[in-house]
């Protein structure tokens, strides 16, 4: 059944395109030495600013929702968390011994990111049968 | 638990979507309490309890029966 993106869902998504938008921005005027070096910081730190309006939304839709939408979110959560850690902590353990590649966080972390979404909606997908 | 949910939406002829909007819960939290796959908190119960003019044991029972 299809359901209408909330305003919540929105205002998400303005947060992490705007996020988004200021990564790329950033990384042009890094490219194309059109930052300070001493100014260099504002334009890596910007991007983390809208990330904070993005995690106040998320917890405003929390509050919003029933004790059941809130309970499958909290599922959802712990199953995310499960295989972020695990997927994390593994990869890790094998870049360390070599068996893959080991690049550096700055490479890493985006990859984390979308594990983090994706680990998200699966946990939501497998709670939301349970109580369908 | 068991309820009588769907039996007195049914009397009144309300939708799921009717009931979850005077409960001011979600469509899907209304459907998991009548198929008794999500048990609602002591508060939503007084809350659909008061909505329905009935007490709480008049419309929740134990799966066993009223006596388990």
């Amino acid at each position: 059944m299809f359901c209408a993106p909330s305003r919540f869902t929105w205002q998400l998504l303005g947060w992490a395109l705007l996020s988004a938008l200021l990564v790329v921005v950033a990384a042009l005027l890094r490219r194309w030495d059109l930052d300070p070096g001493s100014l260099r910081w504002v334009g890596a730190v910007l991007p983390v600013l809208p990330m904070v309006g993005y995690f106040l939304t998320l917890t405003k839709w929390v509050r919003s929702l029933d004790e059941m939408q809130r309970l499958i979110q909290f599922e959802a959560l712990l199953i995310q968390f499960g295989i972020t850690a695990l997927s994390v902590m593994g990869y890790g353990v094998l870049a360390e011994t070599g068996f893959v590649p080991n690049p550096p966080f700055g490479v890493i972390w985006p990859w984390i990111w979308l594990l983090l979404f994706v680990s998200w909606s699966l946990g939501q997908a497998i709670v939301r049968r349970k109580y369908r | 638990m068991n309820n009588r949910l769907r039996v007195l939406r049914a009397e009144r002829a309300w939708s799921q979507a009717d009931l979850a909007s005077r409960l001011k819960v979600s469509r899907q939290t209304v459907n998991a309490i009548e198929t008794g796959k999500y048990d609602p908190s002591l508060p939503l119960a007084f809350a659909i309890a008061r909505l329905f003019d009935q007490s709480i044991e008049t419309i929740f029972t134990p799966n066993g029966g009223p006596d388990a």
